[in-house]
């Protein structure tokens, strides 16, 4: 058996069993805590404001500030890793410990490995019908302002404008933008009609925006409901001639364009693009029922996977339990419509991805072997 | 008898009760039994009528038979009558509505009665159709008692009224005239349609052809399960309702089993017994010939569903909890734990038996939905601790594995409501292998959680209600509770581990917060809790006990409080009712806490005082 020097009284303390008490305690009604708030907020929300923070902040009706009410499972999480490694640090290193060395340093790994999903993990989706070859994934929730010089119909140039810079500036210059956009409103969610007689007048004076009305309503976050978010941008030239005020909105389907230097251009607001340096087709789409029944069986899409890097050109095909992993990324079935015609892939780009599963085999292979010689030892001692 | 023989004559006598409700039942003018085994495909998989019979009368009106003067039909007796003489079938009690509000619309008094007829509930049926498809426009969660209750006894409704245009629309009185003027009307149809034939007599049989053929359709829409298996050579899944097979016959002659139905019917309707187990022997001899696999698994299912092992199993098991209760009251009796486990190990073997079969009709792993999870927490929970009872022989894990035994078949029970419990696995959960591993080893955990919280509320009731206590016993109990919890702490760990690993296969992450996920993870952190607590003796004997007893909330809440929640990618069932019983229960364990953390007995000792 090593023997070693008598750890520092800190660290002693920083890996007791004392702490590890409160730290699961604390977890436990953090997790509690974060189940009952989906009811309201959703899944992703609901992780975000509780789990993925190191502060749980309570904004009392009518404060302009927030409250820190409780710790949050960063901070939680961060404090057990600490527990963890003091612990280890100091912990018999034999035989006998052997299992609960391996628990815990796979317990280590767990946690790492949900730090980095959190601090790493980029979720997307990409939509696709079929016959259609798709080389980008969509956000869920943030969306992108896109420039079009439709000009050269070989090229789509696209200048992007990202969600965020559209709500902080009031207007926009871009050394690739040969004009400039103001940004008159941005509402993230709105009601979006059409403009009946005796409706005021829209605030869009140019493109089809001037049918339309909004009415700006609360951001939905629950995790199968879309947002229709609303900007309302005026190009203007660099000689001040406006180009009018154009109601974008990713709920309208086709671009809306105005003619600058000869040059038509296009403006939409769209779901942000994550471009890929490969591009998938589908090129068959499965919806399998139980026979007499409505009960889906399975979802398959087909696709044909090109990436130029690699040199790869092959058919794929993805359902259910079985992804698509490649250049980093990993695609699922995650739903579909348009009578069966449209799939839609879920994109997840995690590089931690491994290490639950490295950490699940240590711990899984310290608990069998610790309950084991444990179990043994119960079976001798009544025996005797 | 020497003590020794005991538990082995127990355990056989009890084996023999198992066994009792397959022996022949009295053979009525019918052969209700055999048309029962008949294979028809229905959710998606292929099942006796008896079962569909059973079913449908359990969520009509959550009893699988009917009394009909003063009889009790078999849902396959049930069946004939909803199948052939509806108009005898409506007057039977087969709806049970328990709303007073839903009563008081159709017109009926609160409060005397249950069970009601349709022919009670049609005058209203338009009214109640249209509340319902009032209420359908919201959502499940935000509709009122009433509207629920609508919605509920309307779907019922709706069931029983495609059930009586199944095979042949309600009040046909002979179906196998219409088959016959099918085929006598068709040569001269098709001779009219192709310009051949104009006269008089062709141009009619285009007009009866017509007329046929709309009802056709009428009985292919309404048709609740398809009774026409393919034929040998087709595919397997080719079943087609009676007014499918009807509209597009696969060939020129009719098949065999839509001409049996027929069959079937005339002679039912007509009082001729002779006449219609004629029909069903030549059809039973042709299924034989040409699909032998469907007719088998449909036996063998009856089998099971008459066996019902998991009622004996309960039965079993409770006379064998008495057993031991009454072995601690009289602890000269030698003979009484000895009954007690051999009958224990009979009700295990029951159990077992079941959910073996459940595993073989269904083929695929045992824990496939709420239901089977229920069956199967009692399960594990009973083996461990018959095995445990092996250590340590106090009767103790015997009556923790006989209460848990009892208590989740008797929840299971309770979930068959919703209809067949051999549904499809939708599609992300169909996956055997997940299932096998992720889903069973995470049920074992609940299992083991569940046992040592037993253990836990045997030590307070011990504590404070046992006529002598005995430390040696407390000790022992607690030492087994802390090897029940390890047990659990190793399989709800790997369970949630393995689950994060599916949900990565599946959904692209390991981890998500979700509701079910986070409910996994809270047992598993109770029992790291409970463990470290000891291990730094902050914990000693009482303080583990009452931990464990807690335990019972946390998996209770993880096992079903989430699935009311009715959020998440996991929410797969939802229940209002079992809130209640949720919160009884949890209520519950919280008094056997308290208790356990107060002096032992300390009521008597106050009023010595």
């Amino acid at each position: 058996m090593a023997t070693r020097s008598e750890p520092k009284a800190w660290v002693k303390k920083l890996g007791g069993v004392e702490l590890t008490l409160v730290c699961l305690a604390l977890l436990m009604a953090l997790v509690l805590a974060c189940t009952l708030a989906q009811v309201k907020l959703g899944t992703e929300l609901a992780m975000n404001a509780v789990m993925r923070t190191f502060i749980i902040w309570w904004r009392p009706e009518g404060w302009s500030f927030s409250l820190p009410v409780f710790p949050g499972g960063g901070l939680v999480g961060g404090v057990m890793l600490a527990n963890l490694l003091a612990r280890l640090s100091y912990l018999e290193r034999s035989r006998r410990k052997a299992g609960i060395w391996l628990v815990h340093a796979g317990l280590v790994v767990l946690f790492a490995g949900e730090f980095a999903s959190a601090l790493l993990q980029v979720e997307s989706h990409m939509p696709i019908e079929e016959g259609q070859t798709r080389d980008y994934a969509e956000s869920f929730r943030l969306m992108e302002l896109a420039a079009v010089d439709a000009g050269d119909p070989a090229f789509d140039d696209a200048r992007l404008i990202p969600e965020s810079r559209l709500k902080k500036a009031k207007e926009l210059r871009d050394a690739s933008l040969p004009f400039t956009l103001k940004v008159h409103a941005y509402h993230d969610n709105a009601e979006l009609t059409m403009r009946r007689p005796g409706d005021p007048p829209s605030p869009a004076t140019a493109g089809m925006g001037t049918n339309l009305v909004f009415r700006p309503v609360a951001p939905v976050t629950v995790d199968d409901q879309a947002n229709t978010a609303v900007a309302l941008v005026e190009p203007v030239a660099p000689d001040d001639r406006s180009y009018g005020v154009f109601l974008l909105s990713n709920a309208l389907g086709a671009p809306q364009g105005f003619l600058h230097e000869g040059r038509p251009w296009r403006l939409s607001l769209r779901p942000r693009r994550y471009y890929l340096p490969f591009s998938l087709t589908l090129k068959d789409f499965r919806h399998d029922l139980y026979p007499g029944t409505d009960i889906p069986k399975n979802f398959s899409s087909l696709v044909r996977l090109k990436d130029p890097a690699s040199g790869e050109d092959r058919d794929v095909l993805i359902y259910m339990n079985t992804p698509l992993r490649h250049g980093g990324l990993t695609f699922y079935q995650a739903s579909f419509g348009k009578e069966d015609t449209l799939s839609v892939l879920q994109v997840v780009r995690n590089p931690g991805w491994t290490l639950p599963y490295l950490a699940c085999a240590l711990t899984a292979l310290g608990l069998l072997w610790h309950f084991g010689v444990m179990l043994g030892r119960a079976v001798k001692e009544s025996r005797a | 008898m020497k003590p020794r023989s005991v538990a082995p004559a127990v355990f056989v006598l009890g084996l023999l009760a198992a066994l009792l409700p397959l022996r022949p039942a009295p053979a009525g003018d019918y052969d209700a039994d055999a048309f029962g085994r008949l294979p028809v495909l229905e959710g998606g998989r292929v099942k006796p009528l008896d079962s569909f019979g059973r079913n449908a009368l359990l969520m009509m009106r959550s009893k699988q038979s009917v009394p009909v003067d003063g009889r009790r039909f078999t849902a396959s007796r049930w069946l004939l009558d909803a199948l052939f003489k509806p108009e005898a079938a409506d007057t039977y009690k087969t709806f049970v509505v328990d709303d007073p509000e839903v009563l008081g619309l159709l017109g009926l008094e609160p409060g005397k009665e249950r069970y009601f007829a349709y022919w009670q509930l049609e005058p209203k049926r338009a009214e109640l159709r249209a509340q319902a498809a009032q209420a359908e426009k919201l959502e499940a969660p935000r509709r009122s008692r009433f509207q629920t209750a609508a919605v509920n006894l309307d779907r019922r409704l709706t069931l029983y009224e495609r059930l009586k245009n199944t095979v042949q629309i309600a009040g046909t009185d002979d179906a196998a005239v219409e088959l016959a003027l099918l085929g006598s009307v068709v040569p001269a149809a098709l001779r009219a349609v192709h310009g051949g034939g104009t006269s008089e007599r062709d141009r009619r049989a285009v007009r009866v052809l017509a007329e046929l053929l709309s009802r056709f359709r009428f009985l292919a829409d309404a048709a609740v399960f398809k009774a026409v298996p393919p034929r040998a050579g087709e595919p397997v899944d080719a079943w087609r309702s009676n007014g499918e097979a009807l509209l597009k016959p696969q060939r020129t002659d009719l098949h065999p089993a839509v001409t049996a139905f027929a069959l079937m019917g005339r002679s039912y309707r007509k009082a001729d017994p002779a006449g219609f187990d004629a029909a069903l022997r030549e059809y039973q001899a042709w299924l034989e010939k040409e699909r032998p696999a469907f007719a088998r698994s449909a036996e063998a299912e009856v089998l099971f569903n008459r066996a019902a092992p998991f009622v004996t199993g309960m039965a079993l098991y409770v006379i064998g909890l008495l057993l031991i209760f009454a072995s601690w009251a009289r602890p000269r009796a030698a003979g009484l734990p000895a009954a007690a486990s051999g009958l224990l190990w009979a009700a295990f073997v029951v159990h077992t038996a079941g959910l073996f079969a459940r595993v073989v009709l269904q083929g695929r792993p045992p824990v496939t939905n709420l239901y089977s999870s229920a069956v199967f927490v009692g399960w594990v929970a009973a083996f461990a601790g018959l095995l445990a009872e092996r250590l340590h022989r106090r009767g103790f894990a015997a009556a923790g594995a006989a209460a848990v035994g009892f208590c989740t078949l008797l929840v299971a029970h309770h979930l068959t409501g919703s209809g067949d419990t051999m549904e499809m696995m939708r599609a992300v959960l169909d996956s055997n292998f997940w299932l096998a591993t992720h889903v069973i080893t995470i049920t074992i955990g609940y299992g083991g959680t569940f046992l040592a919280g037993l253990l836990g509320l045997v030590w307070v009731a011990r504590r404070h209600f046992a006529p002598r206590r005995d430390p040696a016993d407390e000790k022992a109990l607690s030492s087994l509770a802390y090897g029940v919890v390890c047990f659990s702490l190793l399989f709800s760990f790997i369970g949630t581990m393995l689950g994060g690993i599916w949900a990565d296969q599946s959904w692209g992450r390991f981890w998500g917060w979700d509701p079910k996920e986070n409910g996994a993870l809270l047992i598993v952190l109770w029992n790291a809790l409970i463990l470290h607590a000891r291990w730094a003796g902050l914990a000693r004997e009482r303080g583990v006990m009452v931990l464990v007893v807690l335990g019972n909330v946390v998996t209770a809440w993880s096992w079903f409080g989430v699935n009311m929640l009715g959020v998440g990618l996991h929410s797969y069932g939802f229940m209002d009712k079992a809130f209640w019983w949720l919160s009884g229960f949890a209520a519950s364990q919280l008094l056997a806490a308290a208790l356990g953390l107060l002096p032992p007995r300390f009521w008597t000792e106050r009023r010595n005082a």
